[in-house]
């Protein structure tokens, strides 16, 4: 028999932690389902329960506080937190399969709400699969889940303005940031950031990460990017470059810069392999290359019954994250027949929403840096495919994302293309001469992450008529091909 | 817990990955197509990148399991 449930939350991150605390404040009850084994999200990590937080330092304390006021919320006898656990599958009348510390469960939701976040994109560099090469969040995560540099000496590299501020709190941390390379020129950068105007904490906080990056006198590399990560069994540095006006490095301008770790960051990807494979509507955003998630204004999606928020739904931070969730939480409780409280956030939303705009124009990847991808680097990280197999694939057919996987396996190892998807788009589409979103994305297949075969066969055996294995193709209206 | 036989201290509650790292391992696995080095890198369960054998069980992601007492971790450099 299924478990069931009113609501089903996917992700205890910001979205889906104000989402719960909304529905339950209402009377419904919830099933807030995280696949870390400890709510919070990447946002609001919380420190490793052994980890003195007063090791960590002082320009984390807020963002730490913040989620420990957050998360207190859960304590909640409506809602039914289940840690460690990765929702696998969804079916448009939403039925989840869940794999988590009791194994195979299968889930009956009234209605779900889609709060899964969003991860990170990386543009690859010859060197880029060394270890020590990261991403900036993961260097943030670690900082904040563990109090651990993930070097002494880190380049940050990429474009937007999380660099900076992932740089400072590094340094206050104790480390060196050899430098931010930042992929905008310099008057880019300011000229997006002076689309801000209004946006008054935001400008605060940006100037206030630049006074102490100055202070601290690191270098910050407008108009560059890495070119290569150099070392053998770890990084020992980057190779960066100029880049000209359309992203492309510019031969001679190279710099050495010695490092013991180089942390890359180009905006975030929102995670969508749910939506996607319950067939739920969705758009493209040419900032971030990738799919977002349609939703009407109570962000419920084209399959009724299921809701998305955060960054699901296009990236937009914690404060639209988390305003979305409170207002879906209350949106989906008042479809079960229940009385949500609380005053109505929606103007604050509108606010926050428009900040978001011409935030997002700050992590747009120049076209010239995809096509600058030598045909020897891997894009491809898990089956190890490289751009001129990518090339050389759209050569002899291939027309995008889907039709690229019988030529070569990019996009079919572990990671189920969400490193490379974007990346291999962008190359597909250089190579055809089209936009990016007509390169499409990959089919969201299950398990959406990898599980044991005994999962699936423990669905398969208690649930013999709509089985898990059931193909999801032809469920809803693909607007991404 | 153990890594690769070696008793190595971690904190209650960290990630795998940063046991791992705090105690100087930097390559947790080589790749299958290539043997190429690989490590930590996404630090959030997406890229598959950091697996390491623990407890017996193979191709756990580090980053997402929790250090326990007395846990048995392998790597696969």
């Amino acid at each position: 028999m299924s478990q069931t449930t009113e609501i089903a939350i996917i992700g205890a991150g910001p979205a889906g932690v104000s989402a719960a605390v909304a529905a339950a404040g209402a009377g419904a009850k919830v099933t807030l389902i995280e696949e870390y084994a400890r709510p919070g999200g990447q946002y609001y990590k919380q420190p490793a329960a052994s980890l003195n937080p007063a090791r960590l330092p002082h320009s984390l304390a807020d963002n730490i506080q913040r989620g420990r006021e957050l998360l207190a919320g859960l304590n909640h006898p409506n809602i039914d937190l289940r840690c460690g656990t990765l929702v696998w599958n969804i079916s448009p009348d939403r039925v989840l399969d869940l794999y988590g510390p009791n194994s195979a469960e299968r889930l009956q939701a009234k209605k779900v709400i889609v709060a899964a976040g969003a991860y990170e994109r990386v543009v690859p560099f010859p060197g880029w699969t060394l270890p020590g090469v990261t991403t900036v969040g993961a260097a943030q995560l670690l900082l904040k889940g563990q109090g651990l540099l993930v070097g002494q000496k880190i380049v940050i590299a990429g474009t937007g303005p999380l660099l900076q501020l992932a740089a400072v709190q590094l340094l206050d941390a104790g480390a060196e940031i050899a430098a931010i390379v930042e992929l905008k020129s310099r008057a880019e950068f300011f000229a997006h950031a002076s689309k801000l105007f209004g946006q008054w904490s935001k400008i605060g906080q940006g100037m206030a990460n630049q006074k102490r990056l100055m202070e601290a006198g690191v270098p910050i590399k407008y108009g560059y990017a890495v070119v290569r990560g150099l070392g053998e069994t770890w990084v020992t540095g980057a190779v960066i470059a100029k880049v000209d006006s359309a992203g492309k490095p510019v031969p001679r301008s190279e710099e050495t810069i010695a490092a013991d770790a180089v942390c890359i960051n180009f905006g975030f990807v929102p995670s969508t392999e749910l939506t996607r494979l319950a067939g739920c509507d969705q758009k493209f955003d040419p900032n971030f290359g990738s799919p977002a998630t349609v939703t009407n204004p109570d962000f419920e999606t084209s399959v009724r019954g299921i809701f998305a928020v955060g960054e699901v739904r296009g990236i937009g931070g914690v404060e639209v994250a988390l305003l979305e969730g409170r207002m879906a939480g209350a949106a989906a409780a008042r479809q079960l027949g229940h009385q949500p409280n609380g005053h109505d956030v929606r103007k604050e939303w509108e606010r926050a929403r428009a900040g978001v705009e011409s935030l997002s124009a700050m992590f747009a990847v120049k076209p010239g840096l995809y096509e600058a991808i030598a045909d020897d680097v891997l894009v491809c990280r898990c089956e190890e495919v490289t751009a001129g197999a990518i090339r050389s694939a759209v050569r002899s057919g291939a027309m995008n994302l889907n039709s690229l996987k019988a030529w070569n396996r990019c996009g079919m190892g572990r990671c189920q293309g969400r490193n490379c998807g974007p990346v291999a788009a962008q190359i597909i589409a250089a190579e055809l001469g089209v936009s990016p979103e007509l390169a499409g994305v990959f089919k969201a297949r299950i398990p959406i992450k990898p599980v044991p075969l005994s999962v699936v066969g423990a669905v398969e055996e208690a649930h013999p008529t709509g089985t898990a294995m059931e193909d999801h193709v032809g469920y809803g209206r693909a607007v991404v091909r | 817990m153990t890594v690769n036989g070696r008793p190595v201290q971690a904190y209650a509650g960290e990630s795998i990955a940063a046991a791992l790292m705090a105690a100087g391992v930097r390559v947790f696995r080589c790749s299958e197509a290539s043997g190429s080095p690989r490590s930590f890198f996404c630090g959030m369960g997406i890229c598959f990148d950091c697996l390491v054998t623990i407890d017996g069980i193979p191709n756990q992601r580090s980053c997402m399991a929790e250090a326990r007492d007395g846990c048995v971790v392998e790597t696969n450099g």
